[in-house]
């Protein structure tokens, strides 16, 4: 019950501030490459700053802060999971470049209105149901 | 003493315009969604449940497919993954995020179906981005997140996402002036 209704709000404010910011995790890179314009990597750098102060802030309060503030969480083991990640978010990142937007920016442009994003989420949930029914059984799963 | 209380609700009318202004140039700017984001996402995380695993307060790939597999799990009767902080009652995040940017388009006078076509290419970029965000597990927002968690394979994969987008964006360059 908590579950939900706290990720419900989550998306309803970061939905709000995503349109009102247009703010993309990887249109911040892409506008910095083609004319050098920073304003959506700085959010990005903010939000990067911010979650490692917010995680090192509820290690002191949840008493763990014995790791120092930063801890590794999951940990790539061996050289093929090293490379997987690697080229898999390589190809994340060149795909989702040529989408136009990352997918939480897709999910605020749909809510816009933009039926090219409606069409995006559509093949994003049929490939979420594609993967874990078959891909994700035969390769198994080491980060989540 | 009419003239003041005049003087008096004007200055509070005043300085209420004044806040409104600059909530919403606030929330115009990016960096206070970092801010604002990430500080969300470190307490649904932590304290609201949103858990195991770590660093789970946001993401539109993995709430995406949480949602989608706990749909079929129990309409479908189907034993899809699902993690566990999603297996009892289902993330809705993505439904919010979406409700969101709409309430927000509508306020603002900026909603309005735009269809610029292209529209089976989307579905098809839409299928691969998913597939290699739920590999690397997250989207490019929380792998981000991750990395602020300290988590080396989210620190990888932001370093992997970066060079992808470097590479489609000059090769996307390269294309429009050949």
């Amino acid at each position: 019950m908590i579950v939900s209704l706290a990720s419900l709000g989550l998306g309803l404010v970061v939905g709000y501030l995503g349109q009102r910011s247009r703010m993309c995790s990887i249109g911040g890179l892409r506008d910095f490459v083609l004319v050098r314009d920073t304003g959506l990597l700085k959010g990005a750098g903010a939000l990067l700053v911010a979650a490692w102060v917010g995680f090192g802030v509820a290690r002191i309060i949840n008493g763990s802060a014995g790791h120092g503030l930063i801890a590794a969480g999951t940990t790539p083991s061996g050289l093929r999971a090293v490379v997987a990640i690697a080229l898999g978010a390589v190809v994340l990142g060149f795909f989702a470049t040529l989408s136009g937007a990352c997918p939480l920016r897709q999910h605020v442009l749909a809510g816009q209105g933009r039926v090219g994003a409606w069409s995006f989420l559509a093949g994003f949930y049929l490939a979420a149901v594609v993967y874990t029914s078959w891909i994700e059984p035969s390769i198994g799963s080491w980060v989540l | 003493m009419t003239a003041g209380t005049g003087a008096a609700t004007t200055g509070r009318e005043g300085v209420e315009a004044n806040i409104g202004a600059r909530l919403g140039r606030w929330a115009r700017s990016a960096v206070v969604y970092g801010i604002v984001t990430a500080t969300l996402a470190v307490v649904v995380g932590e304290w609201l449940d949103v858990s195991p695993p770590a660093a789970y307060g946001l993401c539109s790939a993995c709430h995406g497919r949480d949602l989608a597999d706990w749909v079929l799990n129990n309409v479908e009767g189907k034993h899809l993954f699902v993690t566990a902080a999603g297996a009892g009652w289902p993330l809705l995040t993505v439904v919010g995020l979406v409700i969101g940017s709409f309430l927000a388009a509508r306020r603002n006078g900026e909603y309005g179906s735009i269809n610029i076509g292209g529209n089976v290419r989307q579905f098809g970029l839409g299928a691969v981005v998913m597939g290699a965000a739920l590999f690397v597990g997250g989207c490019p927002t929380r792998i981000i997140i991750r990395s602020g968690y300290g988590d080396l394979a989210g620190l990888l994969a932001l370093g992997g996402v970066a060079a992808g987008i470097v590479a489609a964006t000059l090769s996307m360059r390269w294309m429009a002036r050949r």
